[in-house]
């Protein structure tokens, strides 16, 4: 089943994707620079960390693992055939 | 004991699955992976594809004009086929903002003039689904095994050479070498320690939109030149904070492509909100510049965005640059390795070219039966020693462009960008690309005619809106066209293939002095282009008439034979 958002449009999200990006707590500093590259807003802070929001308007870009200058963000691609998809990239 | 993955908590796994030999596996259905997936296949070589989307390219974001060059010294295939474009592209026109709000704004406009345009095109606008779906699907016909919805999760090692892939569904691929064209994060290459992961001041996330616009409209305004605006970092236009490109827009068929970039990280470190930032310059920009608000505004609509990362700065740092693109059993190519254009911000005809010589390497070990690093280390040489590769991924006029930016001076921001998207760029182009012209013409003097050939299909395919057909493009065909012209044509070629052989050899190791040449004549080279473009107007029924044969011909006149 395809998903779509409003804010995003002609982008679509296949399947189910899991967590497939995760935050390392001893890590994260709560810096937040995940959060101010993330244009999806998957990332949230709670209680100076930051955890995943929620991954389903992510884009598979990889900017949060880019900035994460602490290596706090194991980032994998989801399952094969799930996620993000378009006709017009 | 054959290999084991060396992923962790994998054994169970390893032990239920029954193992699938190949002679490649192929990472990555992109812009370059099937270039290589063909080329092996084609060479009899037991070759899979694998690519994590369902269909490929459809998790590719990109501009997208491909330049010409890529088309010229790329694969055959491509060259010689019918790929799906959106636009044939004949320049770039560059909007210098100095104030948006008083409308003082400069244009610098470097453009392939009529008649010669715009049949003679400086590139080609696509999308990546179809593109790449298209390439995908010659590899298969050449004999490749494409497999979709299949991400690869680590890769087989036995006594330190990678001998194959694990997938997320746990299978076990084995192949004698792996060729490794998972695009710019390089998430396997970095996990599996071949080369490091880029530091966010190499990287630029671009935001991208796409409008539905009548053609007409884009037609218009556009007509078949792309439009790129740079501005001072205070008006908020483009580019934000002056570190990435400016705003880009592509006109497609009957859609606009829009890109706006910015650096994830600035020299010192520091993270810019590029969340907010990028929706204020997307305002900013969309209800501010004239052209767009008064013209494109009322008749667009948008009907996508999305956003990827790209490697806009990696082939300036020296450290960046030269990290190992092979290891034992595996070869890097295309944003994998590196190779996207630091100058034009293409990386495409760089993804075609080291898939090509990727492939090259990779029969010649199989024959060799030899997969070292030691032995794969040819592939990096011809890396550094091709021409366009090299002048693409180490150029400096966009970083320069971006000290321009930050320095306020109208003078040298002008000049910067006439020196990178405007006439300016022949100054550094020229020697690359007429040494690759020379290099092909020695290497086959009958390439001119697959050339010639290529320029009005690549049209014809263009204005009869594509659709895939085995070799022959589809089209209205109004009018059998004489081939008494081509034949014509390559008889003269061919005549004169011996002699072009001989200007090519000779002249080739003199193409060194072109740029200088260019250089000194700039002047005049500048004056001509400029001259020629006022006189277009003289030029219209020529170019009229050469639009209406190529439109009408019959298209097997611009087939190639296989
Ligand atoms: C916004 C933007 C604008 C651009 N504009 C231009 C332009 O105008 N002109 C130009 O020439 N270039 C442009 N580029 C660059 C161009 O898109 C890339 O250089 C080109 O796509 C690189 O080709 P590639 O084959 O190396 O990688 P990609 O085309 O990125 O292909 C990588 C493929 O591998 C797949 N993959 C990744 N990991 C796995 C895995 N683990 N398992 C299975 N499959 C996997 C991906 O799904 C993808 O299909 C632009 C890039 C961006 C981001
Ligand atoms: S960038 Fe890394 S360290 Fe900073 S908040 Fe995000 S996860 Fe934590
Ligand atoms: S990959 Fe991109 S879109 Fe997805 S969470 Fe990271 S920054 Fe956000």
């Amino acid at each position: 089943m395809a998903r779509t958002s409003e804010r995003f449009p002609g982008v679509e999200w296949i399947g189910d994707t899991g967590i497939f990006i995760k935050i390392d707590e001893k890590r994260c500093t709560g810096c937040g620079n995940c959060l101010k590259v993330c244009l999806g807003g998957c990332f949230e802070i709670e209680k100076k960390l930051a955890r995943i929001r929620s991954l389903d308007e992510c884009m598979e870009c990889a900017s949060c693992w880019y900035v994460c200058g602490e290596e706090a963000i194991d980032f994998a691609w989801p399952p094969g055939g799930t996620g993000y998809r378009s006709d017009l990239g | 004991m054959p290999g084991r993955p060396v992923a962790p908590g994998t054994e169970a796994i390893w032990d239920k699955i029954m193992q699938q030999e190949y002679d490649v596996v192929v990472i990555g259905a992109g812009f370059g992976g099937p270039v290589a997936a063909k080329k092996c296949a084609g060479a009899g070589l037991k070759t899979l594809l694998l690519e994590r989307s369902e269909n490929p390219g459809e998790k590719v974001v990109s501009g997208l004009t491909i330049p010409i060059y890529g088309f010229l010294f790329g694969p055959p295939f491509i060259r010689d086929g019918n790929p799906p474009i959106e636009r044939p592209v004949d320049g770039i026109r560059n909007y210098v903002i100095y104030d948006v709000k008083d409308g003082d704004i400069e244009t610098v406009e470097l453009r392939i003039p009529r008649p010669l345009s715009p049949i003679f095109a400086f590139g080609y606008n696509a999308y990546c689904k179809p593109f790449c779906t298209w390439e995908a699907e010659q590899a298969v016909k050449a004999g490749a095994e494409l497999r979709t919805c299949t991400t690869v999760t680590d890769f087989i090692k036995e006594d330190g050479f990678i001998k194959g892939v694990l997938t997320d569904s746990g299978e076990i691929l084995r192949s004698k070498i792996v060729i490794n064209s998972e695009g710019s994060q390089g998430i396997l290459a970095v996990k599996a320690g071949v080369r490091g992961k880029y530091p966010p001041q190499a990287i630029s996330l671009a935001d991208t939109y796409d409008y539905d616009c009548p053609k007409e409209v884009i037609d218009r305004v556009f007509g078949h030149t792309l439009r790129f605006c740079w501005g001072f970092d205070e008006l908020k236009i483009a580019p934000p904070l002056g570190h990435g490109n400016g705003l880009m827009s592509w006109p497609y068929r009957n859609s606009i492509h829009w890109m706006q970039d910015q650096c994830l990280a600035m020299g010192d470190g520091q993270v810019p909100n590029l969340k907010r930032l990028f929706d204020e310059y997307h305002e900013n920009i969309t209800t501010q510049l004239p052209w767009w608000r008064d013209e494109i505004a009322p008749s667009a609509k948008i009907r996508a965005r999305m956003w990827e990362g790209f490697e806009i700065f990696v082939g300036l740092d020296d450290r960046l640059r030269n990290m190992p693109n092979y290891t034992d059993g595996m070869i890097l190519v295309g944003d994998a390795a590196g190779l996207e254009s630091t100058g034009l911000c293409d990386g495409v005809p760089t993804a075609w070219f080291s898939a090509d010589i990727a492939a090259d390497v990779a029969i010649e070990a199989i024959r060799a039966m030899d997969f070292s690093a030691k032995f794969l280390e040819r592939y990096n040489r011809r890396i550094k020693a091709h021409t366009i590769i090299q002048w693409a991924i180490a150029n400096k006029g966009r970083w320069n462009l971006r000290k321009a930016q930050e320095s306020h001076d109208r003078k040298e921001l002008r000049a910067r960008i006439n020196h990178q998207f405007g006439p300016g760029i022949l100054t550094h182009a020229g020697t690359p690309l007429v040494k690759s012209l020379l290099d092909a013409i020695r290497k086959d003097p009958l390439v001119i005619m697959k050339w010639a050939r290529m320029f009005p299909r690549y049209y014809y395919n263009w204005e009869h809106e594509y659709s895939s057909e085995d070799g022959l493009p589809v089209g209205k065909q109004k009018k059998r066209s004489s081939t008494i012209g081509w034949v014509l044509f390559d008889s003269l070629v061919i005549l004169f293939s011996p002699i072009n052989w001989v200007i090519a050899f000779l002249l080739e190791p003199l193409a060194g002095a072109i740029n200088p040449l260019i250089k000194v004549f700039r002047p005049v080279v500048e004056l001509g282009l400029g001259v020629s473009i006022r006189m277009e107007p003289l030029f219209s029924p020529v170019t009229r008439w050469m639009i209406d044969s190529v439109k009408q011909a019959n298209p097997s006149t611009f087939s190639v034979s296989k």
